[in-house]
């Protein structure tokens, strides 16, 4: 199993034998994960095998039923909704399709934790959206409607919005899908930005293994709701394991088969 | 068969007992964070005026023409009994007590629960009540809280214009049609209003509009699929919210009777 280059570092997360159903569907089937304190842990696995519902879990708007997670010690799944959101402010959630508030422009979409949480004056606020929007490449659009932006400015916002935060923790989910090849790499250059120069801890769901392969530091595959493989970029590249070989090269033929995700369900 | 009637039956009430807990269980997390802090006044004004300006025309207008329709229907019988200076009295107890509440808590409830269902209901699709968590922003605060205030405020001022409009509507037909006198119109309503039919009527809209904001958040927040899912909602919102304020009322006007006339 992965030790990773910096083995010294302690576990900011910590999952451990975490189970979850959905309509008797066994989406998380006994998952082990360790995420190290500033690594950038890409997810990889077939659609329905639990990714995004790992990250729901991790950020508490879904409860497994048995298991536990830790947050820098912590078991959040003991915590109460009350007590869980004081650790809820040190994770952020980039929603696949950006999930920005639609009533919202884009200033107040990016400053919303700041408008509901903190007493920072107004003038300071809009600094702190400003920057991180152009953190983003996004300078200037305060003043749009989530309306107005394509696929890609809609992410792109919505990473502002967590970064507004100042999370010790990022949760994307495929944050590279459904967007052009530029923009794909222009957020694959944030995230590894945001880890050198925010020391911020990743877990990044996706599926394209180019990506992967460039921003991860290890790479943990997902199979029937567990963790099946755990490595370096290089590591996972030269597995021998057949389903990880299957789903690298992008084989149809394997041990994977078509329907398979369909008996596993495809729960979001 | 008779078994068959008997378990349907029993199904039915059974299903919704089991709704109007899920209600109340949604109705006392709404209260609870009404009466605790943070308070963001702009966003119930915000849904007041949604709901307020927004629907009054059209409630006016309803009961402009109820009042005119209970005045002609009134006058086809009074006329034979020769008792036609009743008139005022029957629209204006009616339309206080029963048709001015009700038919304004119908008018919201297809206007605005529904609207409610749609907005809130496109959020949880789209993984925007998802983000409300993520960001320790509870949506029953965000979203529900508001929506409440706003119905249980603003559903009995509409029904005030909606009964003055629906009375004055009894009038034109009264003054023009049956030669009542705009003073005799006006002392006849006052005098047959006491103060308690104006308190229940007003008491039953507040209610309607906790049941039309508790029920088109319930549906919005519990949404299932996508697009279909919504739509679904959307349209159980407004069948629920009508059965719900019917059933409501009859047990009102039930108590109500005992209260004052046992």
């Amino acid at each position: 199993m992965y030790e990773g280059k910096n083995s010294f570092m302690k576990d900011m997360i910590e999952i451990q034998d975490l189970y979850k159903t959905f309509d008797r569907v066994q989406v998380l089937n006994g998952l082990n994960l360790h995420v190290r304190e500033g690594e950038t842990k890409v997810v990889i696995g077939r659609s329905g095998a639990g990714k995004s519902v790992l990250l729901k879990s991790i950020i508490g708007i879904l409860r497994p039923e048995s298991g536990s997670i830790k947050i820098n010690g912590v078991d959040v799944t003991q915590l109460s909704d009350r007590d869980f959101d004081a650790v809820r402010r040190n994770i952020g959630l980039v929603f696949q399709g950006g999930a920005l508030f639609d009533s919202l422009n884009v200033g107040e979409n990016v400053g919303f934790v700041l408008d509901e949480f903190s007493k920072m004056p107004a003038v300071e606020k809009r600094q702190r959206v400003a920057h991180a929007l152009s953190l983003v490449g996004m300078s200037g659009i305060e003043e749009m409607m989530p309306s107005q932006l394509s696929g890609g400015m809609r992410k792109r916002v919505s990473l502002a919005r967590v970064l507004c935060m100042e999370p010790k923790i990022i949760l994307y989910d495929e944050p590279t899908s459904e967007v052009d090849p530029i923009t794909s790499d222009a957020i694959q250059r944030l995230i590894i930005e945001m880890r050198d120069r925010l020391k911020v801890t990743s877990i990044v769901v996706m599926h394209d293994m180019n990506a992967a392969y460039k921003i991860a530091d290890s790479i943990a595959m997902f199979y029937h709701g567990q963790v099946i493989a755990d490595g370096t970029p290089e590591e996972i590249r030269n597995s021998r394991h057949p389903v990880v070989r299957q789903f690298i090269s992008g084989d149809a033929v394997g041990p994977i088969t078509e329907d398979e995700s369909m008996k596993f369900g495809h729960v979001k | 068969m008779g078994h068959m009637i008997i378990r349907k039956s029993t199904l039915a009430v059974e299903g919704l007992l089991r709704y109007v807990g899920q209600l109340t269980l949604l109705l006392m997390r709404i209260l609870s964070a009404a009466i605790t802090p943070p308070f963001s006044a702009y966003r119930i004004l915000s849904q007041a005026r949604r709901v307020g300006p927004g629907s009054l025309m059209i409630a006016c207008l309803v009961a402009l023409f109820v009042g005119m329709i209970i005045a002609l229907q009134m006058a086809y019988m009074m006329l034979k009994l020769s008792a036609e200076i009743y008139i005022p009295n029957v629209i204006a107890v009616s339309l206080t007590r029963e048709l001015g509440p009700v038919l304004t808590a119908l008018i919201v409830a297809g206007r605005v629960g529904a609207g409610i269902t749609a907005e809130i209901g496109s959020m949880v699709v789209t993984e925007q009540v998802d983000a409300l968590k993520a960001f320790a922003a509870d949506p029953v605060r965000y979203l529900a809280v508001p929506r409440f205030l706003a119905l249980a405020v603003m559903l009995p001022v509409l029904t005030i214009f909606a009964v003055l409009v629906g009375i004055f509507g009894g009038f034109l037909i009264c003054n023009f049609k049956l030669s009542i006198s705009s003073h005799m119109y006006w002392s006849m309503v006052s005098d047959s209003l006491a103060i308690k039919d104006i308190v229940t009527g007003l008491a039953k809209t507040a209610f309607f509009g906790i049941i039309i904001a508790t029920v088109g958040c319930f549906e919005g927040l519990n949404v299932k699929g996508g697009a279909d899912g919504v739509g679904r909602a959307t349209t159980l919102s407004v069948v629920r919210s009508f059965i719900l304020i019917i059933m409501f009322d009859c047990f009102f006007t039930f108590i109500f009777y005992f209260l004052f006339n046992a």
